[in-house]
């Protein structure tokens, strides 16, 4: 039992089923003691009416008149009364074998001929010196009303005690059963089994839903987590490298003769190289800050036309001083709700790439078109492309196609992309732009404003 | 010279940072956590702060709110973490002037500084700059050269006008992405230098004897002739 009361569940079952009883015990005495005192002075009434009666005959024909009445009153088949004329303490007349009764109501045991002793209310009343008249009723027929009322209610009781016990086990027993599943989950992810989730049923109630929230968590943690093992093994790779050639630069300028301007040379390559890991390092953490979506605070209704105009006019002259075009078409009047910044930075970077790994006369071209269930920004050049095959790979972190080792950069371009993306709820497409590449960035139309 | 207070616990950067500050001659004094930082802006006269987001104890923007609810005036560049843009938010709301995120090169932040610095209160802005031979009205947005008005972009004119109201000062590329195309992430092309390059061919042609001035891997320079 103390391990029963050990668990919220059947506690709380527990004392909702006792309250219940205690609710039904105090009604029952109330009604019990309410139907008692309304008898007795139904009954009181009654006598004293009665004795009226009595009282008037004695008072017009003395005491042979009383004991006619009484005889008359007694033989009446609807007369419900007993009587008894004292004379002193002495009973001289009717059939209430009983002892002489203090003056007033009492209550007293009588000699039924054919029960025996029984219990009677009464009341005596003295009808002149000598002679008192005693009038009572047997109150038998009140005892067997308490003793149904009594019955009833114990009955009642019992059943809703029994009930009570019995659907709190039940409730008690489901509740746990649904909050042990819960916790035998969590206990399996503490030790180290991130795949388990609670499993539920399909009724969607309280716990199901509390289960799906449970579930929906551990799946974001579990791609949190996966992001950050992931960010901690590329940068163990792809850091090694750059790191190791920094150090070899340094340990061979120091190797060589002390020429100041052959050591300066290597302190400004050596800046350079650890300015790019910082960039790396930069970007590294970015891309973590947008998948973490920390900053969905600064989303806001934007105007992706005017967005897509500003950053394809501030990228223009750098992209024509490359060698290659750029052109844009953005009609004015769509509006999305997002990160302005990130926005104009994925932008960005796909204008960035479409420069980085194309030929000199490359054009580039940017559009915004509203289809029918999103809005989309594309990025297209007529360069080389990329190989079907490397299409989705090109978007994974760190994955630069062998091409692209040549040129600068860190793999990280269109990641971050993705990233930027997936927290807007849209997502980044590459297809084969025949030739060339077409970089497509789809924001849901549900996210428009 | 400037009088500036660094605020920062690690004593490897607060080293770097005062050596780099005190070449460049400005006086640097240096506290090490919150509560002294608060002291000293209350005690000693400073002309600019160097707030390092990460303290031991009272946190780089609680410090932040405290100084500025002791009415101290003096223009505060937050520094904040790689990845903490919470902070940048934080530091800008509780009345940072600007930040920069480490690592950072110490000329980006000497140009920060001084941009702050000189930075005029807001209703004593000119609108009107003679610069060399370059005339810049800020009102209508023209610029003219001599009695030449030269046809500019409107982010060309803007760029023009973050320099003509940091004349003689640097003015970082990270400067001009941020006060023209209000961009904080790299873009990793040389976007400012083709705008710049652009800039200076108009000008040019409109007979200017060319007064910006490159200063090698940091930015830019209007030169300032009084």
């Amino acid at each position: 039992m103390t391990n029963l009361l050990r668990s919220a569940a059947y506690r709380l079952s527990f004392f909702y089923t006792a309250a219940c009883a205690i609710a039904i015990l105090a009604l029952g005495s109330g009604v019990y003691f309410a139907a008692q005192a309304a008898f007795q002075q139904q009954q009181d009434e009654d006598l004293s009416a009665e004795m009226r009666v009595l009282k008037r005959e004695f008072k017009e024909g003395g005491r042979n008149d009383v004991i006619d009445a009484m005889t008359r009153r007694q033989a009446s088949p609807n007369n419900r009364f007993l009587y008894a004329l004292f004379d002193g303490d002495r009973r001289v007349a009717g059939s209430l074998t009983a002892r002489r009764q203090p003056v007033g109501f009492s209550n007293f045991t009588f000699e039924d001929p054919e029960e025996g002793p029984d219990k009677a209310r009464g009341l005596l009343m003295p009808l002149d010196r000598h002679d008192s008249l005693l009038v009572a009723i047997d109150t038998e027929s009140l005892e067997a009303l308490d003793r149904t009322i009594l019955f009833l209610f114990t009955g009642a009781f019992s059943l809703v005690l029994l009930l009570g016990l019995i659907g709190a086990t039940l409730l008690g027993r489901h509740l746990k059963r649904r909050l042990d599943r819960i916790s035998e989950t969590a206990g399996a992810i503490a030790a180290g089994d991130l795949s388990r989730r609670i499993v539920h049923s399909d009724r969607d109630d309280e716990f199901d839903r509390v289960d799906n929230a449970l579930n929906a968590m551990l799946d974001r943690i579990v791609i949190l987590l996966e992001n950050l093992q992931q960010v901690s093994g590329d940068v163990a790779h792809d850091l090694r490298t750059p790191l190791a050639r920094l150090r070899a630069r340094i340990e061979a300028a120091l190797a060589g003769p002390a020429d100041p301007v052959r050591l300066r040379e290597a302190l400004e390559s050596a800046m350079q190289q650890s300015d790019d890991l910082l960039g790396l390092f930069n970007a590294i953490l970015r891309i973590t800050e947008i998948e973490a979506g920390a900053s969905r605070s600064a989303f806001q209704s934007l105007n992706l036309g005017e967005l897509i105009g500003i950053a394809c006019e501030m990228h223009a002259p750098s992209v024509e001083d490359s060698g290659r075009s750029l052109t844009w078409h953005a009609p004015a009047d769509i509006r999305i709700f997002g990160d302005k910044e990130l926005i104009m930075q994925a932008v960005s970077n796909l204008l960035d790439n479409a420069v980085h790994h194309t030929p000199e006369n490359t054009r580039i071209e940017v559009g915004l078109v509203s289809a029918d269930d999103r809005v989309s920004v594309s990025v297209c050049d007529n360069g080389p492309g990329v190989p079907d095959a490397d299409l989705t790979r090109v978007v994974r972190r760190f994955v630069r196609l062998d091409r692209a080792r040549v040129t600068d950069g860190h793999g990280l371009g269109l990641n971050l992309v993705a990233a930027i993306m997936q927290m807007h709820g849209g997502k980044l497409v590459l297809s084969d732009n025949g030739p060339g590449l077409s970089a497509e960035l789809q924001f849901p139309l549900h996210r428009l404003s | 010279m400037m009088r500036i207070l660094v605020v920062e616990d690690d004593s490897a950067t607060s080293d770097l940072l005062r050596d780099a500050l005190v070449a460049r001659s400005h006086r640097v004094t240096i506290a090490k956590n919150g509560s002294e930082a608060i002291q000293l802006a209350d005690d000693a006269m400073f002309d600019i702060g160097i707030l390092d987001c990460m303290l031991p104890d009272i946190g780089g923007i609680d410090v932040l709110r405290e100084i500025r609810r002791r009415d101290v005036g003096f223009p505060v560049i937050m520094l904040t973490a790689l990845g903490a843009i919470n902070d940048r938010v934080a530091g800008l709301e509780a009345g940072a002037d600007d930040y920069l995120v480490k690592p950072f090169a110490i000329e980006e932040l000497q140009a920060r500084l001084s941009a702050l610095y000189r930075r005029p209160p807001l209703e004593s802005k000119p609108t009107h700059f003679l610069i060399g031979d370059i005339e810049i009205d800020m009102l209508s947005r023209q610029v003219r050269v001599g009695s030449k008005r030269v046809h500019l972009q409107p982010r060309e004119f803007d760029l023009l006008a973050v320099l003509a109201e940091n004349a003689g000062r640097t003015v970082t590329r990270s400067m001009f992405l941020e006060q023209v195309w209000t961009i904080r992430y790299d873009p990793r092309t040389n976007i400012v230098d083709s705008h710049i390059s652009r800039l200076r061919t108009k000008l040019k042609s409109a007979g200017s004897s060319e007064p910006i001035e490159t200063i090698q891997g940091v930015g830019y320079r209007l030169r300032h002739r009084d």
